[in-house]
């Protein structure tokens, strides 16, 4: 839509910060929490598995180095082979390794499978949340932030449950258990346990979290940014190059590849000094295990094979739990990615449906009545007591000069936003009062703006009407004047139209848009500047033809050409907000 | 067709010929590459390196120092205070090891960081030079995804990867050899288990490479898929496609899921048949030991000390430890390859490492070009033939004309028929046959930054960014002060509705110019040309979209700016090409008359 810029860019400075937005500090791992919370219900059955399977992997593991480390001191320190029973520790030996090896395979498998249906779930979610908004609220983003928002940032969201809250989980019920078992011979050594338990899974990683979340949230940013700047000079290449602007679109872009560099370096070096930490914990936990195991040893209340069992069995504990620090590195990341997104599901949009729709009306007889509208409240009117009324069949041009607010208006008769005073109806009922689903399955708007999405010639007209047979694609080819030239390409409907329809030229990309508006069933068309970017002789061509090819449907639309005579039933001017009747013969 | 086209996020029919062209890519060549950029930060990957080994020999002092001190309190009964000395030698080799694996990483990430930044701006320098007939048969999103994820995905290859492949290189070795003198059998055992992982991990290595290859190509369709969905979401509200393209999302990340899925499995597999070797030799190296004790087993000259036992019980995972890092790393060289084959697939050449070694990556930027006369252009085109991908005939066929310095010339013909081309190739931005001539030289032979300032081209959609519109006027002259902004602006009739603007110039405006009518956008970029000083102007129908009124206004302005210097002039308008004395005319066929 195309409407002078006003209060839809007032909005624009603030988009900044709203990209930027961090969670307010307290309380991100609550909104974290509450993002996924729901989305981990739904798929609870499988991370319990998973959680289960971690569990299982951890305690075989500490088991089998504790065994071995039992079993092998004992062995040495028995004189008479006989008197040994070999085979019950040697059995546990092997059973313990094998037990690892399959619960670590189906923790991954499930952990992962889990997460991943997870995050489509969230993808489809956030995507559905962005349907409803209007266009002034989607301008705030750009389009390489919203698509790294639904792509980068909803995978940042991963290492939350299989890297952070499953190895934490993990380490604290897996140390508490360690815990009771060293205590029965060393409680000093236990109690030394507990507090490195303590502080490598719930402090260090706090810490961790709390210190990554600025340059976490720096590499999105810088990551958003980078996307950014590509898409800008993939889409400006042309007029880059013809301004001679490419070393300030490079420097631009340098800029952003280093500020990426800048802030992933500080969360990897964040991620390693979290692992130097945890390392430095476990070997402070051998040793007191050492220094308190060798009194006791000698005063005779510690066997000597159960101190080597227990040595073996921390040290073990602390190889198992040792990825945790590579997630809570992520963590803060994990934090912002979360809030952006949060963001997105969060926004609701403008122009709302009512909680009990009206049925929608037979007649489509559309009303503009006594309305005002200004784009902020209190700010300038851009239209004026303006009243109109199409009844059906009924063809209305609106000219004016650009900027006058005949988009404007245009974009009321489908309730894409809400007049400041007055109403609009469609056969009597009050536009606020539809769902605005039937409201646009009766009256559809070519924008000034209409894209043709990746595809081909047929799925892009497809998207206005897709029961449409072939014969149907054709005539509304021809209608918009561009049958002959899909006729004379090698592969017809099905040709690439490539992104944004740039392998058409841009009056032909405009003739496809109008073509999928055409076949919309709808029986109101409204059309913005129809024939904006084709030669004069298609544009006498196509206003020539509009009675025929909207077939009885009412039309009103807003253009700048001259019109044949007999095209259209009224013409209005558009001036400064009001609408005036043209005088003279249409 | 019974799919709706939404429902079609990935078709399988389009023309991603060089995405399959990477499937049978030489993948040799293009880990010769990824070596080869390795060269581009050579200091922080050797420290990288050489960390893990060096800590690696402190692990195994480490390790005797502890069996000995075990062995003395429990075998000798040696009494406590005598111990402390070993523990102390302990805790102290423990901390350098902690230090000089903390040196390594730091190191390792520096290197993957300063490899990735080059990368990043001679992949994007490249893509600019390549022009942008080239960039037209990309989708933005996709290149997009190539700069910021596909480079990303090198990562690891540099700060992980390659020093975890040197640690598995050497260290099980090492190990094992370190082991032979206390005990011969339980070093052969590991000697003999170790050498097998490898070959079972390339095994499985193999499999996953193409796994992640096709998972990272979902992956940057996906990207690919949502850049164009954001961009049409209101036309998709609009024709009640918003349930259908629900669908189509979800279907679209049910693909990503499955391919990542795909990966996922088999590198779980090979970790776990990692695992499972490791635990043989754990295994038979402590039952070896504990049989040694209980004499069941006698293949040493002297009794086996408890030191040695233990050593061998606590060196024995340490053999496989850097193996495992090795699986756990091998995925990002999997990941590293397959996102090669995407940058080698999407941008045909890579850029030379020894260029980004040298820095090249960050080119320096050249002075603004010697002023150029300023004076009128001469144009001669003769035999030019233009053609489009997928149109069967040339757009333009041996078209021939010239330009006299000084003139003003209006180009019209049907829309769709070629104007837009042809003013491309003038510029130089589009490649065909025949000659263009400006000011006697053909323009192949043209310095490109003398070429851009002697030629202005304002294209039929320009190219408005996110930003204020006083920054999308000084992108065609950064050094432009604010008056001159304000001159041209209001040359082009831009203050005409800037003024009204609560920030006037200033303002913000969203993605491609969201704020502004398409009439404002054209006279926006307009307000460009006024700031430059071109010899030749070529004008893509700056009117459309005008009213009477502000069209003869703009009018006026263009051809009084154009004094003096050469225009061409594409336009639709009647009352247009009335304001020129010579009208060129396309006809169908291509010609030019």
């Amino acid at each position: 839509m195309s409407t002078p810029v006003h209060a839809r860019t007032a909005a624009l400075p603030a988009q900044a910060a709203a990209g930027a937005s961090m969670p307010a500090r307290r309380h991100w791992a609550r909104d974290l929490w509450r993002l996924l919370a729901p989305l981990y219900r739904q798929r609870a059955g499988a991370l319990a598995a998973a959680f289960a399977l971690a569990g299982v992997t951890l305690a075989a593991g500490v088991g089998l180095l504790g065994v071995s480390g039992w079993f092998l001191t004992g062995a040495a320190l028995t004189t008479a082979g006989m008197a040994f029973n070999l085979f019950a520790p040697s059995a546990l030996v092997r059973g313990l390794s094998f037990l690892r090896i399959a619960a670590r395979y189906g923790e991954r498998v499930t952990g992962h499978g889990a997460t991943l249906r997870l995050l489509a779930d969230l993808r489809t979610v956030v995507f559905g949340k962005l349907l409803p908004l209007d266009l002034a609220q989607l301008s705030r983003y750009r389009d390489g932030d919203l698509v790294a928002r639904l792509t980068g940032d909803v995978d940042a969201l991963d290492s939350v449950f299989l890297l952070v809250l499953v190895p934490i989980a993990c380490a604290l019920l897996g140390g508490a258990a360690l815990g009771v078992v060293l205590g029965l011979w060393l409680p000093a050594a236990a109690w030394t346990l507990a507090v490195s338990v303590g502080a490598s899974a719930l402090l260090v990683p706090w810490w961790l979290a709390q210190a990554s979340r600025a340059p976490g949230a720096a590499a999105q940013q810088a990551a958003a940014e980078l996307r950014s700047q590509a898409l800008q000079a993939v889409e400006g290449h042309a007029d880059l190059l013809a301004l001679d602007a490419e070393g300030a679109a490079r420097r631009e872009f340098a800029q952003a590849c280093t500020a990426l560099s800048r802030a992933r370096q500080r969360q990897a070096n964040l991620g390693t000094a979290g692992q130097a930490a945890l390392q430095a914990v476990a070997g402070a936990c051998v040793l007191a295990v050492l220094v308190w195991g060798l009194p006791a040893l000698r005063n005779g209340t510690l066997p000597g094979p159960v101190l080597v069992g227990l040595l073996l069995a921390v040290l073990g504990f602390f190889e198992v739990v040792g990825p945790l620090m590579r997630g809570a590195s992520r963590l803060g990341g994990a934090a912002s990615a979360g809030a952006r997104v949060a963001e997105l599901a969060a926004l609701s949009p403008a122009v709302r449906d009512p909680g009990t729709p009206a049925p929608p009306p037979a007649d489509v007889t559309l009303r503009v009545e006594a309305v005002d509208y200004a784009y902020a409240p209190g700010g300038r009117a851009v239209l004026r007591d303006v009243s109109l009324s199409v009844a059906p069949g009924e063809r209305i041009a609106l000219v004016g000069e650009s900027g006058a607010g005949k988009s404007t208006l245009l974009s009321l008769l489908l309730r894409l936003a809400d007049p400041t005073a007055g109403r609009v109806t469609l056969g009597g009922v009050d536009l606020r009062a539809l769902r605005q689903q039937d409201l646009h399955a009766r009256v559809t708007l070519l924008s000034q703006d209409a894209p043709v999405f990746l595809g081909t010639v047929r799925t892009n007209l497809l998207i206005g009407a897709p029961e449409a047979g072939e014969a149907a694609l054709w005539e509304a080819l021809d209608a918009a004047g561009l049958g002959a030239f899909v006729r004379g390409l090698p592969e017809g409907l099905d040709t690439w139209t490539g992104e944004t329809g740039r392998t058409l030229s841009a009056g032909q990309a405009r003739r496809l848009c109008l073509a999928r508006a055409l076949l919309s069933p709808a029986r109101v068309l409204v059309l913005d500047e129809p024939t904006q970017g084709l030669d004069a002789e298609t544009e006498r061509a196509f206003l020539a033809d509009l009675p025929r090819a909207a077939r009885g449907r009412s039309v009103v639309l807003s253009t700048h050409a001259s019109l044949p005579p007999g095209v259209m039933h009224r013409v209005l001017r558009v001036e400064s907000g009001r609408l005036l009747p043209v005088a003279g013969p249409v | 067709m019974s799919l709706t086209p939404a429902a079609q996020p990935v078709p399988a029919d389009e023309p991603a010929a060089p995405l399959a062209a990477a499937a049978s890519s030489p993948g040799r060549a293009h880990a010769r590459w990824l070596a080869g950029l390795a060269r581009a930060a050579r200091r922080p990957l050797m420290a990288a390196v050489a960390a893990p080994l060096l800590a690696g020999a402190l692990l195994l002092a480490q390790t005797w120092f502890l069996a000995q001190v075990l062995h003395q309190a429990i075998a000798e009964g040696a009494p406590v205070g005598t111990l402390y000395g070993g523990i102390a030698v302990v805790a102290t080799l423990m901390g350098a090891r902690v230090l000089l694996t903390w040196l390594g990483e730091r190191a390792g990430q520096r290197a993957a960081e300063s490899i990735k930044l080059s990368l990043r701006q001679a992949l994007f320098a490249q893509l600019l030079a390549r022009g942008p007939q080239w960039t037209r048969g990309q989708r933005s999103g996709e290149l997009a995804s190539m700069l910021a994820e596909q480079v990303e995905a090198l990562d690891g290859f540099f700060s992980r990867y390659l020093p975890a492949m040197v640690a598995a290189a050497f260290l099980p070795l090492a190990f094992a050899l370190a082991l032979m003198p206390v005990d011969w059998v339980a070093g052969l055992i590991l000697l003999l288990t170790a050498p097998l992982i490898p070959v079972f991990m390339a095994l499985v290595g193999w499999g996953a490479e193409a796994a992640n290859r096709r998972h990272l190509q979902a992956f940057a369709r996906l990207s690919g898929f949502f850049a164009d969905r954001v961009r049409g979401l209101a036309t998709l509200k609009l024709f009640g496609r918003a349930q259908a393209e629900a669908q189509a999302v979800r279907d679209a990340t049910e693909v990503v899921r499955a391919k990542t899925m795909a990966v996922l499995r088999i590198a779980f597999l090979s970790s776990a048949v990692l695992e499972f070797f490791a635990a043989l030799g754990v295994a038979g190296v402590a039952l070896y030991v504990g049989l040694s004790y209980l004499g069941f087993v006698d293949l040493r000259v002297s009794p086996l000390s408890l030191q040695a036992g233990l050593f061998c019980l606590l060196m024995a995972p340490e053999v496989y430890a850097p193996l495992r890092q090795f699986a756990a790393h091998y995925h990002d060289r999997a990941t590293a390859r397959a996102a090669t084959a995407q940058l080698a697939a999407t941008f045909e050449t890579l850029p030379e490492p020894a260029a980004l070694a040298a820095g090249q990556g960050q080119e320096t930027l050249r002075a603004p070009a010697a002023q150029p006369a300023s004076d009128a252009a001469a144009l001669q085109v003769s035999g030019l033939v233009l053609r489009a991908p997928g149109r069967p005939l040339p757009v333009i066929d041996a078209a021939g004309f010239s330009l006299a310095p000084g003139e003003h010339v209006a180009l019209a013909g049907a829309s769709g028929i070629g104007k837009s081309t042809l003013l491309e190739a003038l510029a130089g931005l589009r490649d065909g046959e025949g000659t263009i001539r400006l000011d006697g030289r053909p323009l192949a032979d043209w310095p490109r930054a003398d070429l851009r300032q002697r030629v202005a081209l304002i294209s039929q959609r320009p190219y408005l960014q996110a930003g204020s519109i006083a920054g999308n006027l000084r992108l065609a002259a950064p050094q432009a002060d604010a008056e001159a902004l304000h001159r041209a602006a209001e040359r082009a009739g831009v203050l005409r509705f800037a003024q009204d603007l609560p920030q006037g110039l200033d303002t913000e405006l969203g993605p491609r110019g969201y704020g502004l009518s398409g009439g404002q956008a054209q006279r926006v970029a307009l307000a460009r040309l006024f700031l430059r000083d071109p010899g030749l102007v070529l004008l893509d129908e700056p009117t459309a979209h005008l009213d009477g009124g502000t069209r003869d206004a703009v009018l006026r302005e263009i051809l009084a700016f154009c004094e003096g210097r050469t225009l061409l002039l594409v336009t639709h308008d009647e009352a247009v090409l009335d304001a020129f004395p010579r009208v060129l005319r396309i006809q169908a066929g291509g010609r030019v008359a």
